[in-house]
């Protein structure tokens, strides 16, 4: 099989500390990207875009925010869609109250305000550990949402507490298609993505992924727990308030607190899960599968009962899609409860014998 | 083996230890010199491995002071020591199971990575050239304990053997003055064992570290320590060069029993 790394030898260590040490790998990757933002942007249809891609990416990105705290780091929590609600009323009232600000800038700056926030509720994390800790993010969770809908600032005073996100610019253009808006998003997502990866595997990492296996080997090898701690839940707020706001400008278009529920928590949650904890590659696998597999799910299952006669009414096939997504989730964590990410690892590592069984 | 007469790194003066009713450690006193491998003995439960965490701040003993490199100090924690330039290995291994040999080890220099955590994200410039520095680094090491057929591998697919190499290996990669081994060879066979401690007096000799050691094979013990330390029920009954300690009475009783 022409997958693996024979013949690549490396000569000195930048070349095998690359992200990519694989020649495929590499031209996998570009091929991936020309297709992200050059062909499909030619191709594909305004429904594909704002119904599909864009919360396809911003899901990705919340999940690599929180797999940088649970996968990485090792540090449950229940309050991804917080971290995101942050970040989204953050942003709203950057652009709002600061007009002269670059809306890319706001983005960014909403991710901090997420990140602080997140730090002070990651803060019980140096005692607490587990479900323990799952409990006391979940506090964020309802802490957040009630604070936004308490506090008629935060909304601008709105009546209905649901706003419109204003029109965002970007050097200028005004993202008002789907397709900007998708391309806006998969840059974003692309550059955040990259910048996750290069901590993954830098000290960083490292010292995350130490206090998630062993916390007292970690200590004792000098790592200090609460600022590890500390930076995983800065950094992982940091991605789910930028990809909150990415999530209420570019793909819903409002701003309210009752988007970003305990239900949303879950979601991202079961991503990371099904995805693959602990890498970057299972974040986007989780979202995909997420995103993509119910909208799948409600085309292929309608189709079939035509196809075969079954008088299914359309609440029925509702019910079905739900059963099947619930069945295929149960499904994917029997045969693979490491995650998609680390199917594909293993079909890497069977493609470096094949046709060979050993 | 003679003794080296190294200046003292780390005494240790009338250290006492409970655990609520129990007494861990009893008025325990000795010192170690620089560049000298010193043995602790004694039977289970005599208090050697809490003498350890002791020494590396994870116990923090109610009586008594630890002198090191001349720096008296009562209370500390396990990552200060760790910076002060102390390292030790676990007796169940304690290494990070989810993560490859190599970056276990690169672990082990964190204390001498200063790099910030947005330099690592861009992986240019000084992050980059610290992370290839260190790579080399470790890659040293990774040859001394030859290693290198594993590093890519993830520790917890290693038999045992190799994972008590890999944990001295990161204990190394920090550069330590003082190492701290707590039953380098348990659960070894006999090559296992050997390898251990050509690895042990190796370290001493080529890196002139210091090391601490608590081990129950005596002839371990008695063929690669300059002195030992002899703990039971948490007193120490002997001190002294492993011939005098086989000649001591009480630790034979200790060891052997004493009929009454």
């Amino acid at each position: 099989m022409f997958y693996r790394e024979a013949g690549q030898f490396k000569t000195n260590y930048a070349a095998d500390q690359q992200i990519f040490p694989l020649l495929q790998d590499r031209i996998g990757i570009a091929i991936v990207l020309a297709l992200g933002f050059l062909v499909v942007p030619a191709l594909a249809a305004d429904y594909w875009f704002s119904a599909i891609l864009t919360p396809f990416l911003v899901f990705s990105l919340a999940a690599i925010g929180l797999n940088i705290l649970t996968g990485y780091a090792g540090q449950l929590s229940l309050g991804t869609a917080a971290f995101m609600a942050v970040g989204a009323f953050a942003a709203y009232n950057f652009v709002l109250r600061l007009p002269g600000l670059p809306h890319v800038v706001s983005f960014l700056l909403a991710g901090v305000c997420a990140a602080l926030v997140g730090m002070a509720f990651g803060l019980p994390s140096l005692r607490i550990k587990g479900f323990y800790l799952a409990v006391a993010t979940l506090a964020a969770q309802f802490f957040v949402v009630w604070a936004l809908q308490k506090f008629p600032w935060f909304t601008n005073n709105s009546a209905s507490g649901v706003i419109s996100a204003q029109p965002v610019h970007v050097l200028g253009l005004a993202l008002d298609s789907p397709r900007r808006n998708y391309l806006f998003v998969l840059t974003i997502v692309s550059v955040l993505a990259l910048l996750a990866k290069n901590l993954a595997r830098s000290n960083t990492g490292r010292q995350w992924m130490a206090v998630r296996d062993m916390d007292v080997a970690a200590e004792v090898i000098g790592i200090p727990l609460l600022r590890t701690k500390l930076l995983a839940f800065a950094v992982s707020s940091f991605y789910c308030g930028v990809a909150g706001a990415l999530y209420a400008f570019c793909y819903i278009g409002t701003v309210e607190p009752e988007a970003f529920s305990l239900d949303m928590s879950f979601r991202v949650l079961f991503m990371v899960i099904i995805g693959g904890a602990g890498t970057i590659l299972g974040s986007f696998v989780g979202a995909a599968f997420f995103v993509v597999l119910p909208i799948f799910l409600s085309i292929a299952i309608p189709a079939a009962a035509q196809l075969l006669h079954l008088p299914f009414n359309k609440a029925s096939v509702t019910y079905i899609e739900y059963m099947s997504f619930g069945a295929l989730i149960i499904f994917f964590l029997i045969v693979e409860p490491h995650g998609l990410a680390r199917l594909w690892q293993i079909t890497k590592e069977k493609l470096r014998l094949w046709p060979f069984p050993h | 083996m003679s003794a080296p007469q190294g200046a003292v790194l780390l005494e240790v003066q009338g250290i006492s230890l409970s655990f609520g009713g129990v007494r861990a450690l009893n008025d325990i006193s000795f010192d170690v010199r620089a560049g000298e491998i010193r043995a602790i003995i004694g039977p289970n439960g005599a208090g050697k491995s809490s003498m350890l965490n002791v020494i590396n701040g994870v116990y923090h003993p109610q009586q008594g002071v630890i002198v090191f490199r001349g720096q008296p100090r009562a209370r500390m924690n396990p990552h200060a020591a760790a910076f002060q330039g102390i390292a030790r290995t676990f007796q169940n291994i304690a290494l990070f199971k989810g993560m490859s040999v190599l970056d276990n080890l690169m672990t082990g220099r964190c204390t001498r990575m200063h790099r910030h955590f947005l330099w690592h994200a861009l992986h240019l410039g000084p992050a980059r050239r610290e992370e290839l520095a260190h790579r080399a680094r470790v890659e040293e090491i990774i040859d001394f304990l030859e290693i290198q057929h594993i590093r890519k591998t993830p520790v917890g697919r290693l038999p045992y053997g190799l994972q008590k190499r890999v944990e001295l290996g990161r204990a190394l990669a920090a550069e330590p003055s003082l190492l701290l081994l707590d039953e380098p060879m348990a659960g070894m066979n006999v090559e296992e064992k050997q390898d251990m401690c050509r690895f042990v007096l190796d370290v001493n000799e080529q890196f002139g570290t210091t090391i601490v050691l608590i081990e129950h094979d005596m002839g371990v013990v008695m063929d690669i320590s300059h002195r030992v330390v002899v703990l039971d029920y948490g007193r120490k009954i002997g001190d002294g060069t492993p011939e005098q300690i086989r000649a001591n009475q009480e630790v034979i009783d200790a060891y052997l029993g004493v009929s009454h």
